[in-house]
């Protein structure tokens, strides 16, 4: 097994029902789209290497179902989750609507309350859509989500998403390092060059 | 100054002297006193004492000269006296004794006197027909008979004699007394060997009624009945007769009458012969005798018994009330079991024209009591009428009762689909008169407030808390509305009706509760589908008792906190849970028996394993399909798939747990394993068809990771048989990965070490298996 490989990062997809969750992550990692992809029996799971400024991490991610007759299996696939992403329907009002409602879930089920969430609006190559730019990025503000806009028929930032989202938990500390590597010395391993805000900090214990 | 104190003082002491001076005179005048009565008494005790002790010597003196007196004469009696007492007291006695005997045999000749003159009377009167002398005469001697066997000291021959004359008189008088009852009141009565069953057989009983009048003898016509009358009584034989009597009359006229209504009687009178009773039989289609013909015919026959035969007093009691006592408490019984039980109405409808058979029911019992066979205070018949609204409820409830039972013991096979839309049919109701004060107010205050704007937007759905769609016994909603039904009647009905009804609806339910268990015990064992309905069926009933009390509350005249069913209720729940749950066992255990047939699916790569363990998974799958399509349509749709998602997952883990105990899996081994773990993944999932429209149940095939927890433990099971180390240790991912979610690590260290060879690429793969 290789041995640059930094970490092993669990992701979750959710969403509500038809926005283009499993589009997203085959768009990800078979870089193909399926327009009569079916809907998602309880859970999807995909293992994905990506390189992010130089790190290599493998990505656990794991494409959930939106129909509310699943709702009661995936609370056993939040445990342990370091990054979420949260799709809705650009042209569908009703799956923005809902967004409050898988915050809340997230709240209630995941084990880690640092976790990195990001809010990706799918399906910008449709004609009608309902909700604008500004709408996503307000709502993402309000709930410090990262949040971006994509499409997996065209491959419009999806890419993006995935090393945007490993890149925020990469930096986010004590989020990805496990117990057993760094016991005492806790001194981030990144560059200062990360985009955004938040950089990481010497901690010595 | 010195002066006024010196008088002070002076004064005082003056005072005393004054004092002290009458104290001491009234003390010298005491003395005085004294003196004298000392002096007196010595006087006495010392200067008088001679005198009065001679007088008491004299005293005694003369006492003692009496007393020797006295012994003279006790000593003078004694001896001469006593001994002429004596012999006087012998003498009379001899006499007296002499006396006595003479008495007594004048007595004796006096009663032989007595009882010729009798027995010679007796004869005379008989031959004359005068029975009463007859027998008064016969009663006579007959007590003379026994004033002699009283002598008990001696057995004269000729008491003997007497007495036996005696009997033979009697049994003579009585015979002849006999015979002419018989030609008063002659019977004519079916023989004895045909059977006494139908109202036919009856026919040929008839009554002939003699006055016992001759032609010629114009004037003593009636005379000859009430002496003959008299003379039973006095002969203590008429009780007896009369007794006899009354149990033919009984037996072969009114009960008859009184149990077949096709029966009439007919009273033929004749003028001189007196009244003939007969028996004809009508045509009529009653089943059962109504009371007002059952009272007209009895009526006809003591009315015309009363006429010619007993209508006769003896010692002031009437002869009819002498029969009366004997056949009343038969009669009225007969009548009560036989005629009124069946006139009670069965709806409380007809309760209100029951006032007319009590008044039928007065009306005889007031013909009865003039003609004198019924004496004042008894009147059964009229207190059991009086009380037709207890024998109403206990009738109803009875009834009730044994509708409830047929329904409970019948078949339950046939059923009947309830859906939400599905309403109890309960009748209107009036409405009390409480209610409508407490709405009116209740509306004028709501009148200030805007309704509409209180009311929430988001309303539940119409059928929220419905009982869902499902099939119940015919014989349970036919049982649902026997309860109702009686209900209603006890809406309608007097308040201990009501009470009485009530309580008798919920006997229905705790009959139901004992009864239906126990009675398809075997079937609801044997049968999956019969106990899919019976699960059904207690949760039907459970449902509508929660509501069922409170619908009838305030029109039942109960005690607040009694009109309910609410408490049966978590009864009846358990009831259908224990039911399903005990035939979800038995299919359970059949289906871990197939499996265990299947050698632990081990070495599968040996034919013969093979081909058994896959006939262990086909029968499992076969036995749910079959289980499918049973309850199918009969469970509501949740259930359903809940149960056969929990036995297909028995079979699931069975599988599963074996695969983990598995040592050793070579490649054809895993291979025959996953093509095992395969069938089941894509036939499970088919055996869910909850609904009859096969296109709708596709949906719940798709739900089956919901309904069985170790599906998904399947499938990655399935996967990791046909996948290498690396797709094992990507799919684990550090643990984040779903066979992290399914095992644990040395479960998956297990396996691995089951699947591959012992080499480097193993151990390194083991090693990364961590959490």
């Amino acid at each position: 097994m290789n041995e640059d490989i930094l970490t092993t990062l669990k992701i979750l997809i959710i969403g509500e029902s038809g926005v283009g969750k499993s589009s997203l992550l085959l768009r990800f990692t078979d870089d193909t789209f399926d327009p009569e992809i079916g809907a998602t029996i309880g859970v999807d799971f995909k293992v994905k290497t990506l390189a992010v400024d130089g790190n290599r991490a493998k990505l656990a991610i794991w494409d959930t179902a939106g129909q509310e007759r699943f709702r009661t299996l995936t609370p056993s696939y939040y445990r342990g989750a370091q990054g979420v992403i949260l799709v809705y329907d650009v042209t569908r009002r009703e799956t923005f609507a809902k967004l409050d409602n898988w915050l809340n879930e997230l709240d209630t089920y995941c084990t880690r309350n640092d976790l990195v969430k990001m809010l990706v609006g799918n399906k910008i190559d449709k004609e009608d859509r309902e909700l604008e730019r500004d709408e996503g990025l307000k709502f993402a503000r309000k709930h410090s989500m990262l949040f971006i806009e994509a499409s997996a028929k065209t491959r419009d930032g999806v890419q993006c998403a995935f090393e945007e989202l490993v890149e925020k938990i990469l930096q986010t500390p004590g989020l990805w390092e496990s117990v057993h590597k760094t016991r005492g010395v806790a001194l981030s391993e990144l560059s200062q060059t990360g985009q955004g805000g938040c950089g990481a900090y010497c901690s010595l214990l | 100054m010195s002066s006024f104190v010196t008088e002070v003082l002076a004064s005082s002491g003056k005072l005393e002297k004054d004092d002290l001076a009458c104290k001491i005179s009234k003390l010298s005048r005491k003395v005085e006193e004294t003196k004298e009565e000392v002096t007196d008494m010595i006087n006495k005790k010392y200067i008088e004492f001679i005198p009065s002790m001679e007088g008491a010597e004299e005293l005694l003196d003369q006492v003692e000269s009496v007393s020797k007196d006295i012994d003279l004469l006790k000593s003078c009696i004694e001896n001469e006296v006593q001994q002429n007492l004596h012999d006087a007291v012998t003498e009379y006695a001899k006499l007296k004794q002499q006396l006595e005997k003479n008495t007594t045999i004048i007595k004796l000749l006096q009663h032989l006197q007595e009882f010729d003159t009798a027995v010679e009377e007796y004869h005379r009167a008989l031959h004359e027909k005068n029975y009463v002398v007859a027998a008064k005469q016969h009663g006579t001697a007959r007590a003379s008979v026994d004033a002699l066997k009283a002598w008990k000291d001696t057995e004269l021959p000729l008491v003997r004699a007497l007495s036996s004359e005696i009997t033979i008189q009697r049994e003579n008088l009585i015979h002849h007394l006999g015979q002419e009852w018989q030609k008063l009141a002659d019977w004519k009565l079916p023989s004895n060997k045909t059977e006494l069953t139908c109202a036919k057989s009856f026919l040929k009983t008839s009554l002939h009624l003699n006055r016992g009048g001759s032609k010629v003898d114009e004037s003593i016509p009636h005379a000859l009945l009430p002496s003959i009358l008299q003379a039973l009584s006095i002969q203590g034989e008429l009780h007896k007769k009369i007794k006899l009597f009354g149990q033919v009359l009984l037996k072969y006229m009114l009960k008859p009458l009184i149990i077949y209504p096709s029966l009439m009687v007919e009273v033929s009178s004749q003028p001189e012969q007196g009244a003939v009773l007969t028996l004809q039989c009508t045509e009529t289609k009653a089943e059962h005798p109504d009371p007002s013909q059952v009272y007209t015919k009895v009526l006809t026959v003591l009315k015309t018994l009363h006429e010619h035969l007993f209508d006769v007093s003896i010692d002031q009691k009437k002869v009819s009330e002498i029969l009366g006592d004997l056949i009343w408490e038969e009669m009225s019984e007969c009548i009560i079991h036989e005629c009124l039980v069946h006139s009670i109405p069965t709806n409380s409808s007809q309760l209100a024209e029951y006032s007319e058979v009590i008044k039928q029911t007065e009306d005889f019992e007031s013909s009865l009591k003039e003609m004198g066979y019924l004496t004042g205070d008894s009147a059964d018949l009229l207190k059991y009428a009086r009380n037709v609204n207890c024998h109403f409820a206990s009738k109803k409830c009875q009834d009730v009762i044994v509708a409830a039972r047929k329904l409970m013991t019948s078949e339950m096979h046939n059923t009947v689909k309830i859906t939400p839309e599905y309403k109890l049919s309960i009748p209107k109701l009036p409405s009390p008169s409480g209610g409508e004060k407490e709405r009116k107010e209740s509306g004028k205050k709501s009148g200030h407030y805007d309704q509409r704007s209180l009311e929430n937007e988001k309303q539940l759905s119409p059928s929220t808390l419905c009982l869902p769609v499902c099939r119940i016994s015919e014989s349970v909603q036919q049982l649902m509305d026997l309860a109702i039904q009686t209900l209603s009647e006890a809406v309608g009905s007097s308040p201990q009706c009501a009470v009485q009804l009530f309580y008798t609806v919920r006997n229905i339910f705790h009959l139901f509760y004992d009864v239906v268990p126990t009675y398809h015990k075997d079937n609801f064992l044997k049968l999956p589908h019969l106990a899919a309905i019976q699960h059904n069926n207690c949760m039907f009933i459970a449902h509508h008792l929660l509501t069922l009390g409170f619908q009838f509350k305030p029109h039942l005249p109960l005690k607040d906190g009694v009109a309910y069913f609410v408490d049966l209720v978590p009864g009846f729940r358990r009831l259908g849970a224990r039911c399903f749950v005990a035939q979800m066992n038995v299919q359970k255990a059949e289906m871990l028996e197939r499996l265990s047939t299947a050698r632990n699916f081990s070495n599968l790569d040996d034919e013969d394993n093979y081909s058994v363990a896959s006939k262990a998974i086909r029968q499992v799958i076969h036995q749910l399909r079959r289980l499918g399509k049973v309850w199918q349509d009969v469970l509501p749709v949740n259930i359903y798939c809940k149960a056969i998602g929990t036995l297909l997952n028995t079979a699931i883990s069975e599988l599963i747990n074996k695969i983990m105990m598995l040592e050793d899996i070579s490649n054809v081994d895993g291979e025959r394993l996953r093509t095992l773990c395969q069938t089941i993944i894509e036939e499970g999932p088919l055996v869910f068809n909850p609904l009859p429209d096969e296109n709708k149940n596709k949906k719940y095939q798709e739900e089956v990771p919901v309904y069985v927890k170790k599906w998904m433990t399947l499938k990655e099971i399935s996967m990791v048989l046909n996948a290498n180390l690396q797709e094992i240790v990507d799919r684990w991912a550090e643990g984040k990965g779903p066979l992290a979610v399914e095992f644990s690590c040395n479960e998956m260290k297990s396996l691995i070490r089951a699947l591959f060879k012992n080499t480097e690429r193993r151990a390194a793969a083991l090693a990364k298996i961590v959490k």
